[in-house]
């Protein structure tokens, strides 16, 4: 006997009728939707506001006058303003009133006359994340001073100032820009992933554990229909669902993305439309994946409460390589695509990267996700034929 | 017509059915008396393919549950012991769903939905969503999709449990029009007073067995007691419930 696709049809346009009827299902896919732009617009317009704040640096100086030269060096750097510093610089920062404070000795100058080295306190607090680029350009400003005056006395004495430079170091950056900018934009996966869950989930558990709770799984079982074509119905409305939640992400992130301001990260950071239509590539298939693992879950809990505590366990599981992504990268080993959710985080990573994986591998991946899908709706099937789970009623 | 024969089933170490065997003919109305607990709803669910019976045989029609389940359900019309429905279909919309699900459409569909919002008196309600509705209200959408693809062997179980008067007495004559109509009914209740008034013939199932079954008027024979009642209470144990009605 041939699929009975009719049967799936039918309980795939019921379904769907009903999930959008359903508010729940609405807000899931809004705020899936809305969650990526949003913490995106968010993370990048305080990143570059504080680089902007490192490099326009308001630096308080207290003991400016044990040295004068010092401190006019200092404002004449690019960037950087010198300001009177509070009475009490260590309670400031400790407090929370300033990032940065610098803190000229009181022999200063007596020592710097006699080419000693000169005392200079940095009061700072580097677990603030905020002050630690002031903390750094301000290091820097003050060993710039410091090599500077060195170079200045050894050549007053007939020393090249090269011999004090027995190594000197220099940095080759070898990642591409886009590489760099990835780097930035590595929580980009993380949220479609996330949209490809939580858009499956109300539609998924309302027409398995639902189903169960209202005492109606019975009375659909009664109908001379393959359950296989009633899981295949339900998995696809799940799936639209979740594909409808992909898609309102990408388009609003772009959105974002064209209106934020990358530059100012130093990343000459650009997604053309062919990128942007590659990851529609790579996550769209993962919700074929997701709405089948969330339908295998929710069918064993026997109500909508009980299901929302498994899947709360469960969408920790997909969202963890995305978390960890920062410790195991997975950028280069498009292989990953046999894997679901692994695969998807790997193929984006290097889409973002600026090295696009292989076609084949796309195919690779979507085979494995539809694959692995399948075995799950498998599964699924055969739950339905448990006593317990057709006549177990939350 | 419906045939069950040597039917038995236990859940761990609880015989809930034991060599139950009775038929349904068409064109007659078989009531399953018992007890609340006496294994009516078990045997319905085996009847309807979704429960396996650990031994014995059901058949609809001649043909057999266990080796075709798609086939003797598309001849069952069915309303089991849940009887939940969809807070946001319309009755029009659940019977439409079910319809199509037994391979109904087109004209077809429209007009055994029409009827059966017509016969069931679900014309007010028939475009509201079903959030909120009343027990009865739910219990006439059941009924309902379960009628929509007219089968010949219609399936009850409890129909009246929780049914206002109203209900109660729709429910009933919609029992009577389809056995006049030639259809096999069977029904389970716990309730005499309804399985006298309505019955053809009886099958009194105690304890997972069949106690007794026959015409009423071959049953008051068999316990040699004039009302039908006393006869329950000898062969069902329905003592309980009869005192309940009487109080």
């Amino acid at each position: 006997m041939s699929f009975p696709w009719q049967r799936t049809w039918v309980v795939f346009r019921k379904e769907v009728m009903d999930g959008f009827r359903d508010r729940r299902s609405l807000y899931s896919i809004l705020v899936s939707a809305l969650l990526s732009p949003l913490i995106m617009a968010v993370l990048f317009t305080t990143m570059a506001e504080r680089r902007r704040s490192a490099e326009e640096l308001r630096l308080p100086v207290a003991g400016q006058a044990f040295a004068p030269a010092f401190v006019d060096w200092l404002r004449q750097q690019s960037g950087v303003t010198v300001v009177e510093a509070p009475g009490n610089p260590e309670a400031a920062v400790r407090g929370g009133d300033e990032d940065v404070v610098l803190v000229i000795g009181r022999e200063f100058a007596e020592r710097f006359a006699r080419s000693l080295p000169a005392p200079v306190q940095l009061v700072g607090d580097v677990t603030r994340d905020t002050a630690r680029p002031k903390i750094q350009r301000a290091r820097a400003l003050v060993s710039a001073y410091s090599s500077q005056m060195g170079s200045l006395r050894l050549m007053a004495r007939g020393v090249s100032p090269a011999v004090a430079t027995a190594v000197r170091l220099e940095d080759v950056e070898v990642s591409s820009a886009q590489q760099r900018a990835a780097r930035i934009l590595a929580f980009l996966p993380f949220l479609l992933v996330v949209a490809a869950f939580v858009g499956t989930l109300q539609i998924a558990s309302d027409s398995t554990a639902g189903e169960r709770e209202r005492g109606s799984l019975e009375p659909l079982l009664l109908n001379p229909v393959p359950r296989s074509a009633l899981i295949a119905g339900k998995w696809l409305a799940a799936a639209c669902s979740g594909a409808l939640s992909v898609v309102c992400s990408i388009l609003l992130s772009t959105g974002v993305l064209s209106r934020i301001p990358l530059h100012e990260l130093g990343g000459r950071f650009q997604l053309d439309a062919t990128a942007y239509a590659l990851m529609v590539a790579v996550v769209l298939p993962l919700v074929f994946f997701s709405s089948a693992l969330v339908i295998f879950v929710a069918m064993l809990a026997r109500s909508y409460k009980e299901a929302q505590t498994y899947l709360g366990m469960l969408l920790s599981l997909p969202l963890l390589p995305g978390a960890l992504a920062p410790l195991f990268p997975l950028a280069g080993k498009p292989w990953l695509a046999v894997f679901p959710v692994l695969g998807q985080y790997a193929l984006m990573e290097d889409l973002l990267g600026g090295k696009p994986p292989a076609a084949h591998w796309y195919v690779v991946a979507a085979l494995a996700l539809i694959g692995s899908a399948v075995v799950l709706l498998a599964l699924t099937t055969r739950q339905l034929r448990r006593e317990s789970i057709i006549f177990g009623r939350g | 017509m419906i045939d069950i024969r040597n039917l038995s089933k236990s859940f761990g170490k609880v015989q809930a059915v034991r060599d139950v065997t009775f038929s349904a003919p068409d064109g007659a109305v078989t009531g399953l008396l018992g007890a609340n607990g006496a294994g009516k709803t078990t045997t319905l669910r085996m009847l309807s393919g979704l429960m396996k019976p650990d031994a014995g045989s059901l058949s609809v029609d001649g043909i057999d549950v266990g080796a075709q389940p798609l086939a003797a359900q598309a001849r069952m019309g069915m309303l089991p012991d849940a009887r939940g429905i969809y807070p946001r279909l319309t009755p029009r919309e659940h019977i439409h769903y079910f319809g199509q699900l037994q391979g109904l459409a087109g004209e077809r569909l429209a007009a055994s939905t029409e009827a059966l919002i017509e016969k069931l008196g679900l014309r007010e309600i028939a475009d509201r969503r079903a959030e909120g509705f009343s027990q009865g209200e739910r219990t006439k959408v059941a009924l309902a999709r379960a009628l929509v693809h007219n089968p010949r062997n219609v399936i009850l179980d409890e129909p009246t449990n929780g049914l206002d008067i109203m209900s109660t007495r729709a429910t009933r004559e919609l029992i009577r029009r389809l056995r006049n109509e030639g259809c096999c009914v069977v029904f389970s209740s716990h309730i005499m007073q309804e399985v006298s008034a309505l019955c053809d013939r009886i099958v009194v199932i105690a304890q997972g067995a069949v106690v007794a079954a026959g015409t009423p008027a071959e049953l008051r024979a068999q316990t040699g007691c004039d009302s039908l009642e006393d006869a329950f209470v000898r062969l069902a144990g329905l003592a309980d419930d009869t005192e309940e009605f009487s109080s």
